[in-house]
């Protein structure tokens, strides 16, 4: 069997959804973070396919910004749930962050 | 093209960028400390040399397939986020002193160019790759912003929530992108415009848009991607909840309208009332009604008058997405001439809801209870952003939305019912509706008695000059609007 394109995106697209249910429905908020990187990969590894099968060089180009991205993005989420659990003790969602609109 | 070519197109940006790492060494340094008129002095002249750069830089070039795009419309648009940027810097230092900044006044300014920085980088581009960085750029530094050198308590949850919200509508934005360029093959808007014209649209096009609309959409705090707007601007900084209202919402829908019209004009659709046709027309048509509804009503139901602003701020993110839903020249320009009218507001509204933060400590409807009486000025200014706001004449809020409801009514066949009198019929109600909520803060302010054992709340002289000229410029416009209309209108004709 060879790989097209709607392989690597079936893999990406469920990449997607698991991060997304594991951001709306996890409670610890280190895994709602991992659950964020795993969005970003999704989107990540959807460019890279689409970029072989295009046979261009942009999508690979985007990777390498969005790996630099989510580095910067892992720095200021960690500094600010550090800045939380300082003052709460606590890494858990519904004990820091009320939910109403 | 050649480096010369290329640091003449971005010396705003490296103007911004050189006075953030200044700043940033300041604060390093330990300058930050009793050296608070430094720190503004540092900021306002990065600003203002950034801003020369613009007036005086290249006045039109596309470098690198249009990662870097300086045209009439992009330099408008940077002088208006410069401006915006400078009237923040101005509310980070009450009293010329980093007095609410715990001593933190340099890395505070740093962050806010950074910001900044990222802001202009999505102006100036119509790269999807570079338009990615910046709002990522900005976003990271609003992040901060919100929580960094703020008193204990609630800002440090509300930029959580913040940064789960932002994070997770970029890695929406960034999936839609992957489609839109599978689907066409490239990350120039102006290619990929020609790509939809020529071929026939891909199914994964649809599904690509969509997801970068939900990225968007969080971007311009639009329902149901707003959740996370009311908390930080109750909970952020005056100064930082004023930066987010303003620059980065005016920024916001600069993109918005230069992605969707540039971009994707021809896959809009249509949401026009029993002729619904497939595109994102349909898509913003229901972001819109949505905004309004939502945004209006809850702002009745609030306390706090950032709270309140904020919910206002989603209600007029929808009054601007209605006319984008027309996508015509005549709506992109309303829609920039509003959001920038409705950034210099904002900017104004939050100035004088931290001068009342400070005085009182709290920002509920009682505290700005004889506004009036004891800062005159601040409460006049603060009624000028309110009615403008409203939407009442003389002030520049009514020609606005005139020309916004114009604009969706201008689209469809001459002679017949316009297809958005729906949307703008909502759109009006939701106008009325908001007028309440701005006369009951204006009711306090100029005639409920100020309580006798509160501090009185003086005019602090930086934030004051900030919004004195905010509010001229509300005055002014709305007598005069063709001093913004005509260089935007000469600007789109470029465009289109």
């Amino acid at each position: 069997m060879t790989i097209g394109i709607e392989h690597i995106l079936a893999v990406s697209g469920l990449l997607f959804v698991i991060g997304f249910f594991g951001v709306l429905l996890r409670r610890n908020t280190l895994v709602v973070f991992m659950s964020l990187e795993l969005m970003l990969n999704a989107a990540m590894l959807a460019l890279v396919g689409f970029s072989f099968f295009n046979a261009t060089m942009e999508g690979n180009v985007f990777v390498l910004f969005i790996i630099a991205v989510a580095a910067a993005e892992v720095a200021v989420g960690l500094a600010i749930i550090v800045a939380l659990f300082r003052r709460r003790h606590t890494v858990q969602l519904e004990e820091l962050v009320s939910l109403k609109g | 093209m050649n480096y010369l070519e290329l640091i003449s197109h971005v010396l705003p940006e490296i103007a911004v960028l050189v006075t953030a790492l200044v700043l940033i060494g300041m604060g390093c340094a330990g300058g930050s400390r009793g050296g608070g008129k430094a720190v503004l002095a540092v900021t306002a002249a990065g600003l203002g040399l950034a801003l020369a750069a613009v007036v005086f830089g290249p006045e039109s070039g596309r470098l690198l397939e249009g990662m870097i795009v300086v045209d009439a419309l992009t330099r408008l648009f940077k002088a208006v986020l410069l401006a915006l940027t400078l009237g923040t810097a101005l509310f980070l230092f009450p009293g010329g002193e980093a007095g609410g900044n715990e001593g933190r006044g340099a890395e505070n300014s740093a962050l806010l160019l950074l910001a900044l920085l990222g802001l202009l980088v999505v102006v100036g581009t119509e790269n999807l790759l570079l338009l990615f960085v910046g709002l990522e750029l900005a976003s990271l530094a609003l992040y901060l912003m919100v929580v960094f050198a703020a008193p204990a308590g609630r800002p440090a949850e509300a930029a959580l929530r913040y940064f789960f919200f932002g994070s997770v509508a970029a890695a929406f934005l960034l999936f839609g992108f992957s489609f839109i360029y599978g689907a066409t093959g490239s990350i120039d808007l102006r290619v990929i415009a020609k790509v939809l014209a020529a071929h026939p649209v891909e199914p994964i096009l649809p599904l690509g848009v969509g997801l970068a609309l939900v990225g968007f959409g969080f971007k311009v705090a639009a329902v149901p991607f707003h959740l996370w707007a009311p908390d930080v601007y109750q909970s952020a900084p005056a100064p930082a909840a004023g930066f987010i209202a303003s620059a980065s919402k005016v920024a916001g829908f600069f993109i918005v309208a230069k992605v969707l019209v540039l971009g994707f004009g021809v896959v809009e659709g249509s949401a026009d009332w029993g002729a619904f046709a497939m595109g994102w027309a349909p898509l913003v048509a229901v972001l819109a009604a949505l905004s309004m509804v939502v945004g209006n009503l809850a702002a009745l139901a609030q306390q706090s008058v950032r709270r309140l602003l904020a919910y206002s701020g989603i209600g007029h993110s929808g009054f601007i997405l209605t006319a984008l839903v027309a996508a015509n020249a005549e709506a992109v320009r309303a829609v920039l001439f509003y959001s920038v009218i409705y950034g210099v507001a904002s900017l104004a509204a939050f100035g004088v809801a931290g001068c009342v933060l400070r005085a009182r400590g709290a920002d509920r409807l009682e505290d700005f209870a004889g506004l009036g009486r004891t800062a005159p000025a601040a409460a006049g200014v603060l009624a000028l952003a309110l009615l403008s706001l409203a939407g009442l004449p003389p002030l520049v809020g009514f020609f606005g939305k005139f020309q916004l409801f114009a604009a969706a009514l201008s689209g469809g066949t001459p002679g017949t019912v316009p297809g958005l009198l729906w949307l703008v019929a909502l759109a009006l109600l939701m106008s009325a509706v908001s007028l309440y909520y701005y006369l009951r803060v204006l009711k306090q302010v100029f005639f409920a008695p100020a309580p006798a054992d509160a501090a009185p709340t003086r005019d602090t002289s930086a934030g004051t000059a900030v919004c004195l000229v905010c509010g001229s410029v509300l005055v002014l416009l709305g007598l005069f609007p063709s001093l913004v209309l005509q260089p935007l209108q000469r600007a789109l004709v470029q465009l289109f």
